[in-house]
């Protein structure tokens, strides 16, 4: 065929990769978001695996776009199978319409039944063709050629990112897989003819939601993290433990959950900023160490990376089910920080500005990201970084008179270190006096609790709680990962002549109740999204009354994404 | 073995000034006074800096000591000590860090830590104050509880399980100091935490500290507990049996060696530009 | 005495000694009245602080002594001395030791303490090949005496009350856990 297969003025593409047994679908993403990356475009890749260690099916997604991408939108625009085994698993995260190419290797068998009430086009390609005469040749480096040439990828920007990824594999791998990708996408070219289009392509960023984290929390001024592993938040912790030594900073390998919370106290007690990384299971441990950190002032930040739940749940897809665990998971009145993440670069943000706040007002910050931002990796512009000055009040010359727990005017008392002269004092879970003595007495838990909670609730956070956009009486607020297809489906609505705001939550406690209510004034048609089984944020709000009666919930649990294409019929639906 | 060893000026801070106002609450008669007493004289003999003292517990009525002591201090959560502990010492190596608990503190709830602790072998000094009882929830049955004592009402036939054996699971889980005291002797005692402090590494000192509230008939420890009759070994085959025939109320530096101690390797301060050049396309 | 007494030679070093029992006197005294105090027995919080005061004054009396001098910094361990009720160094885990108690146990506890510091003072009079330090011993040893004779009468004049007093009906407290 000479024609070509997509639109070459929108260079948008949607691809997915799937294979099993060694194919390397999953390497095959990452190039293609290297190469993406080289062309000058944005992207974003995630994927999806069967249970097995190796060997296993396993698919990656991946969007680019000359604009920011934040989500994988409705449809894929490409499927390649480097083979079709177990292909099942992943066809309801692989959504294809008419307009959609399945490329298949005859030599593989036909593409499955399965595949075909999308109506999608089959395009035959013979991958493992063009391995044959090369020593080494990979069937998956014949699809990066010929996705690359039929998606609008110039050959150039696919061979530099066959060495960025396999460069560590040595010469002899790049070459056999150069020759592999040259081959097949100059034959698929030639069929084709498509003029590749490039964008541009000032400083961008190649970084996962797991890593923005970290480097958030070190922004932010960490020094020592402890870490227990759990899926999917290990990366956080495996990217600190040897880049926190370079800036003479500590990562404390932990037993178990409870002792890395109590670590981190320790540590933060000891004067320095201290955060530690896990998921549900983990959390749901945490909740009584992170009470004694509310309970004595002690600043410590949690990474809480969300997967599918409840209990061991789903580990390796995505969910925004740990809310209320979040916000509710202490006993007593424990008034402390949960922030939310947007998407992979806010993960950089959301993290160093949890840790000024957690620091400056000697508190709890529960940090939400999910599977679906931690393991995915994006091609970004630099992830802002947080310029506001809060740091720990220290006492630095405490005299006699020294209170811990002294009552302030903004509820926030100077912490005295440990070596620092006369300020000797017991840090404590027990309420206390200010003078941090154990009390049970009615005015001292009264006094306490109120200085606890003032001093989150007078705060002025300023504009981050939230991200905003657009305007109109149609208005979607949502929170978390699925900001991204929510924003994806306002815009798309605005372009179409439905203005549509949205309101992306980033502080979720303490809530600034009034800057919401502005946020939403006027809305004639209000839907909260997010991707859990009952509208944990919904009712959340509810609670706080700020939303107006005819506000309405549209959502599931994990493991499929929400889709832009799904929140705009749901949103006809309410409207 | 290492051997404490006097000066010849008079000492500036003295005991009593490494009390804190706080009065105790204790029962009169409780075994915590003479470890508080000991604490303060063994902190005295080494004039260490108030300031620099760091006194982690957790929950129980050996959990209150930090209070008693005019040092930093953290009374954190049931079981938890030994962990905060590790945080600040890998945060603030500088610090001297001694860890506070009871028998159901550390080897109940906390046993977890405590294995995890001996085995990290970070540099600090856990006193565990054992009374073979839950005092401050009025006297149940804890770990080191005889299987056959009857007399509390959550185990009114005994609890029937053998005693948790501070000693030798220290030894088993990598403890480099390795301790037992009492109450009663407060000048053996002062000894020991004295050596235990000084020892680089982790140092168990297991404190016989009787509770007269909930177990009065532990008066008698007077003439049960009695000096070990063999000398500190530092060959861990020979500690094991000494502990193992042990009847659990021999006195006296048991195991000490000198092990590798915990401590995180710190580049020199790099600042975070090359760090985020990694990302760069 | 304790078999394992040292000999004491020099000045200096019985006034670490006299300093220490003093101070460990007043220690333990002090510790008895805030104990009693927190829980709520006035009348032996209040013996013990006074027993305290004297520890202290004979404690100050001694400092003053060695001024000028500078003392040996003894490790606690390596002061021995006898504790009535067990046979080699120890502390007194006395019987009577209870919130409860009266100030005839109070008394009788203290008598016992008093006597330990004398009979060290007594021994070290007798023992000590140094003449000053005998004779330094000698006048504490009589200090001592007076205490011991101050508690002798004070015990005459008080309620003699040998048997426990009347059970406390109210079950135990669980304060923090």
């Amino acid at each position: 065929m000479s024609t070509t297969l997509f639109d070459s003025s929108n260079p948008a593409r949607a691809i997915a990769i799937t294979g099993s047994g060694g194919s390397g679908a999953v390497t095959t993403g990452q190039i293609m978001l290297a190469a993406v990356a080289r062309a000058g475009f944005y992207g974003l890749m995630t994927r999806s695996a069967g249970p097995q260690i190796r060997g296993g099916e396993s698919a990656a997604m991946l969007r680019y776009a000359a604009q920011p991408v934040a989500c994988m939108g409705d449809v894929f625009d490409i499927l390649v199978g480097l083979d079709w085994k177990n292909i099942d698993r992943f066809i309801d995260e692989i959504p294809l319409s008419p307009d959609s190419f399945i490329l298949t290797d005859p030599d593989t068998g036909p593409a499955p039944d399965s595949l075909h009430p999308a109506g999608a086009k089959i395009l035959e390609i013979p991958f493992k063709k063009y391995t044959e005469p090369v020593e080494g040749g990979r069937i998956n480096m014949a699809a990066i050629g010929a996705t690359g040439a039929i998606a609008g990828l110039p050959l150039d920007a696919l061979e530099a990112a066959v060495g960025d990824v396999l460069g560590r594999k040595g010469e002899a791998v790049v070459a056999s897989s150069l020759a592999c990708v040259r081959a097949a996408w100059t034959d698929t070219q030639a069929m084709l003819c498509v003029t590749p289009p490039t964008g541009t392509a000032p400083e961008r960023w190649n970084i996962s939601g797991n890593e923005a984290s970290g480097l958030g929390a070190m922004r932010g001024g960490v020094r020592l993290v402890a870490a227990y592993p759990i899926t999917p938040a290990s990366e956080i912790l495996e990217w600190l433990a040897p880049r926190l030594n370079k800036v003479g900073g500590v990562l404390l390998q932990a037993e178990d959950e409870l002792a890395s919370v109590n670590m981190i106290i320790g540590a933060s007690f000891g004067g320095v900023p201290s955060l530690t990384a896990t998921s549900g299971p983990g959390l749901s441990l945490m909740a009584e160490g992170l009470g004694l950190a509310v309970a004595s002032e002690t600043p410590v930040v949690v990474a809480n990376v969300m997967r599918g739940g409840p209990s061991t749940g789903i580990p390796t897809r995505s969910e925004q089910s740990d809310l209320n665990l979040a916000l509710y998971g202490f006993h007593g009145d424990a008034p402390h920080l949960v922030l939310a993440a947007l998407d992979i670069r806010d993960c950089a943000f959301t993290t160093q500005w949890a840790v000024r706040l957690a620091e400056h007002l000697q508190t709890v910050a529960i940090v939400l990201t999910d599977q679906s931002l931690g393991q995915s990796r994006g091609v970004v512009d630099p992830p802002d970084s947080y310029n506001g000055d809060h740091r720990r009040i220290r006492a630095e010359t405490p005299g006699d008179a020294y209170q811990r727990y002294a009552i302030t005017a903004d509820g926030v008392s100077p912490m005295a270190i440990p070596g620092t002269p006369d300020g000797m004092y017991t840090g404590d879970g027990l309420e206390h006096t200010p003078a941090g003595i154990p009390s049970s007495l009615h005015h001292d838990h009264t006094q306490q609790s109120e200085k606890r909670l003032r001093k989150l609730q007078y705060f002025d956070y300023g504009e981050h709680w939230a991200v905003q956009s657009g305007n109109g009486p149609v208005c979607l607020l949502t929170w978390g990962s699925a900001s991204g297809a929510v924003f994806e489906a306002a815009e798309r609505l605005t372009a179409a002549g439905s203005p549509t705001r949205v309101v992306a939550l980033r502080l979720l406690a303490p809530l600034r109740v009034e800057a919401l209510r502005e946020a939403l004034a006027d809305a004639e048609t209000l839907l909260v999204v997010e991707q859990n089984q009952g509208g944990q944020c919904f009712y959340y709000l509810k609670s706080h009354d700020v939303l107006p009666a005819h506000t309405r919930f549209f959502g599931r649990p994990g493991p499929l994404a929400l889709r832009p294409g799904e929140i705009i019929t749901a949103l006809d639906e309410v409207k | 073995m290492s051997t404490a060893t006097a000066t010849d000026t008079a000492p500036a801070l003295r005991a009593k000034d490494y009390k804190s106002e706080i009065k105790p609450v204790w029962c009169p008669g409780c075994g915590h006074f003479a470890v508080l007493s000991t604490v303060t004289k063994a902190l005295a003999y080494l004039q260490l800096r108030r300031e620099e003292v760091a006194m982690i517990s957790g929950i129980g009525c050996s959990s209150r000591l930090p209070a008693y002591v005019d040092s930093y201090g953290f009374h954190g959560v049931h079981g938890r000590a030994l962990a905060v502990a590790s945080g600040l010492k890998a945060a603030r190596p500088d610090l001297t860090v001694l860890v506070a608990g009871g028998d159901g503190d550390g080897f109940s709830i906390g046993g977890n830590h405590f294995l995890h602790a001996c085995r990290r072998n970070m540099d600090m000094t856990y006193i565990a104050m054992d009374n073979e009882v839950y005092g401050m929830t009025k006297g149940q049955a804890s770990p080191t509880t005889a299987p056959e004592w009857d007399r509390c009402r959550l185990t009114p036939h005994g609890t029937g399980v053998p005693r948790f054996r501070p000693a030798g699971i220290a030894l088993a889980a990598g403890a480099s100091f390795i301790a037992r005291g009492f109450s009663g002797d407060p000048g053996g005692l002062t000894r020991l935490l004295v050596e235990a402090i000084q020892h680089r590494g982790f140092s168990f000192v297991h404190v016989l500290s009787p509770c007269l509230t909930f177990r009065p008939e532990h008066k008698e420890w007077k003439q049960r507990v009695h000096p070990c009759r063999l000398a500190t070994t530092n060959n861990a085959a020979e500690a094991a049996r000494l502990i193992q025939e042990d009847d659990g109320k021999a006195t006296g530096l048991l195991y000490i060696e000198d092990q590798p101690v915990w401590q995180p390797e710190n580049e020199d301060h790099a600042d975070l530009s090359e760090i985020e050049a990694e990302f760069r396309v | 005495m304790n078999d394992n007494a040292k000999i004491i030679e020099t000045v200096p070093e019985f006034l670490a000694h006299a300093v220490a029992l003093e101070d460990e006197s007043a220690e333990r005294y002090e510790m008895l009245a805030d104990s009693m105090e927190v829980h709520n027995n006035d009348a032996v919080a209040e013996l013990f602080r006074k027993l305290m005061r004297y520890s202290e004054q004979h404690a100050e009396e001694v400092h003053s002594m060695a001024s000028g001098m500078t003392l040996p910094n003894i490790p606690p361990w390596e002061y021995n001395w006898n504790c009535p009720d067990t046979p080699e160094g120890g502390d007194c885990i006395s019987d009577a030791l209870n919130y409860l108690m009266t100030p005839y146990q109070a008394l009788n506890l203290a008598m016992h303490n008093e006597v330990r510091g004398r009979d060290f003072y007594a021994w070290v009079s007798r023992e000590s090949p140094n003449a000053e330090v005998r004779r330094l011993a000698g006048e504490m040893a009589s200090e001592e005496q007076e205490h011991v004779d101050l508690l002798q009468t004070m015990l005459k004049q008080t309620d003699i009350t040998s048997e426990a007093p009347l059970e406390d009906l109210d079950p135990p407290n669980m304060p923090d856990g």
